[in-house]
């Protein structure tokens, strides 16, 4: 007879595909024998995350079919199981997955098409309060302005592809526009924010995306300004900034950036 | 809390209740669907106002041998402070194992080691929480050959025990009855009364196994003809109750929802639910 900590290691390891003898003689059976009934668990498992991770990536399935996305799902849940149960909190390694995925490995984008949804999911769970505001930076002395050390809002991710992933995305939608996208449309940056009901992201050009890593890594204002600039010498501080300011994309400023 | 009729409240009707404001006795959540700051959680703030709460768990594993997630304990706890719901669930079943979450609710065996492990689970989640739960009777597809309890011998005694309540699934009699061969009956006449605090009503699937048929707790049909029969039963043997319809899969509109709360209803008025008609 299995203890309790054994019975449930001996039912954990079934459930990812393990026939355990053990197991199987400890549950009675008859016309449906012990090992269909446990298969109802083993299917529940698979079948259950399998859905929530469409629900968290859902562009991703999409894009490949439901079919497709199953079996790309099952290869990870076997592999990668959730530590907590809320599932929308499951799933940070499954673009690493999707890359790694022979099958889909004609499909170049896919990875970063994952990671956009992963952190669009990462913005609807974040907070929408905390937000640096336009009336928070009319406080702060002019001169004392491109000093400041801003940090991205809760919730907010870049993300940089190669690929037109913004516009894969758009097309993906149920109410997408329908007309051909070229891969050689070249690379996109996004930034994955959390809006006021829902979250999405902004597209932005090469120097807006070399502001935002500069501050990312700990630059002031002023440092992130150099390094957009020296991406393009077009780059306009001001417009990119009050855009990003009214997008909520920072974080209300900390006592101690202020007094930088 | 009255013994209203109540529905299972699930995202892609959210919006249409926050407008709307229909009449429900109750609304019911997942705990695991709204521990984020999503804008799904402010809605539920806002709902707070208008309708009576419950927060029914699906991951606190009250039968895992290795006891409670503390971090999981504590999101959870801050959530019910925030809504301040008038009940608290979740099932006698386990769903975690070194660690890791099967997002399913993995059967017992009903034995006195299995009952200490529950018992202890039930009282940590209660002196955290700072009150009564109730624990539900769930879906079972196998049964272990070394349980020496039934599973309403072991809810009465996990109750006698803990001083949680119980949470009367009855589409989980009908689906546990059915696929182990086992009589409704032994859980009307086990349970003990005075610990019931909530019923559950649901849509069962019917399939195949082996030639022989199995019925799945898929919540995702309307409440079948035999769980509205033994409702009733279950009504005038232990009085009404709140009663909550849930739907989880093939979601339908949610006036297929109410009206489905409202057959609930009058079974609970028939039994003298005076206040059943709560808004």
């Amino acid at each position: 007879m299995l203890g309790l900590r054994d019975l449930q290691a001996a039912f954990a390891a079934h459930l990812v595909g393990e026939d355990r003898a053990d197991l199987a003689s400890a549950v009675v059976g008859d016309t449906i024998p012990a090992a269909s009934r446990l298969r109802v668990h083993r299917h529940h498992v698979g079948q259950s995350l399998a859905s929530a991770l469409a629900s968290t990536f859902p562009t991703v399935q999409a894009l490949v079919g439901q079919a497709f996305f199953q079996g790309m799902a099952r290869a990870f849940i076997v592999r990668e199981l959730p530590g907590q149960p809320v599932l929308a909190e499951y799933g940070e390694g499954f673009p690493d997955h999707v890359a790694a995925y022979g099958p889909a490995a004609s499909l170049p984008y896919l990875a970063d098409v994952a990671r956009l949804d992963w952190a669009l999911n990462l913005a609807f769970q974040a907070p929408s309060s905390g937000r640096l505001t336009r009336e928070d930076l009319s406080a702060i002395e002019p001169e004392r302005l491109l000093g400041l050390k801003l940090s991205l809002a809760v919730g907010s991710t870049l993300i940089e592809s190669p690929h037109p992933i913004d516009r894969i995305w758009r097309a993906a939608r149920p109410d997408g526009p329908d007309e051909p996208i070229s891969l050689e449309e070249g690379p996109a940056a996004l930034l994955v924010l959390r809006g006021e009901d829902d979250a999405g992201f902004l597209t932005l050009g090469p120097a807006e995306a070399a502001f935002i890593l500069s501050l990312g890594a700990g630059g002031s204002l002023e440092e992130a300004s150099r390094s957009a600039f020296a991406r393009e010498p077009g780059f306009d501080l001001s417009t990119t900034f009050a855009r990003l300011v009214a997008s909520k994309a920072f974080a209300a400023l900390q006592h101690k950036s202020m007094s930088c | 809390m009255n013994p209203a009729a109540g529905i299972g409240l699930r995202a892609p009707h959210l919006a249409e209740i926050v407008r709307d404001r229909p009449a429900a006795g109750f609304l019911e959540i997942h705990a695991e669907n709204h521990l984020g700051a999503s804008p799904a959680r402010q809605a539920l703030e806002g709902l707070r106002r208008d309708y009576a709460l419950s927060v029914h768990a699906v991951g606190l594993s009250l039968g895992s041998v290795e006891g409670l997630d503390e971090a999981h304990l504590d999101r959870v706890a801050t959530l019910i402070d925030r809504l301040q719901p008038a009940l608290v669930s979740d099932h006698l079943a386990w769903s975690v194992a070194g660690g890791r979450y099967f997002n399913d609710l993995l059967p017992l065996p009903y034995t006195q080691e299995a009952l200490e492990v529950v018992v202890r689970n039930v009282d940590r989640l209660q002196e955290r929480l700072g009150r009564q739960v109730l624990v539900e009777n769930p879906s079972c597809y196998l049964a272990f050959a070394h349980s020496t309890l039934s599973e309403a011998e072991f809810l009465a005694e996990l109750a006698h025990r803990s001083g949680c309540g119980l949470l009367l699934d009855v589409n989980n009699i009908v689906v546990t009855a059915h696929n182990l061969r086992l009589d409704p009956m032994d859980w009307l006449e086990k349970l003990p009364a005075s610990a019931v605090g909530e019923y559950h009503l649901a849509g069962h699937a019917v399939n195949d196994a082996d030639g022989d048929t199995i019925l799945i707790d898929d919540h995702g049909s309307r409440v079948s003809e035999g769980v509205w029969k033994l409702f009733g039963e279950v009504v005038g043997r232990f009085g009404p109750k709140p009663a909550l319809v849930e739907w989880d899969t093939d979601l339908p509109d949610v006036n297929v929802l109410l009206a489905e709360a409202d057959r609930a209803r009058a079974f609970l008025d028939a039994e003298g639910g005076a206040d059943a008609r709560a808004a």
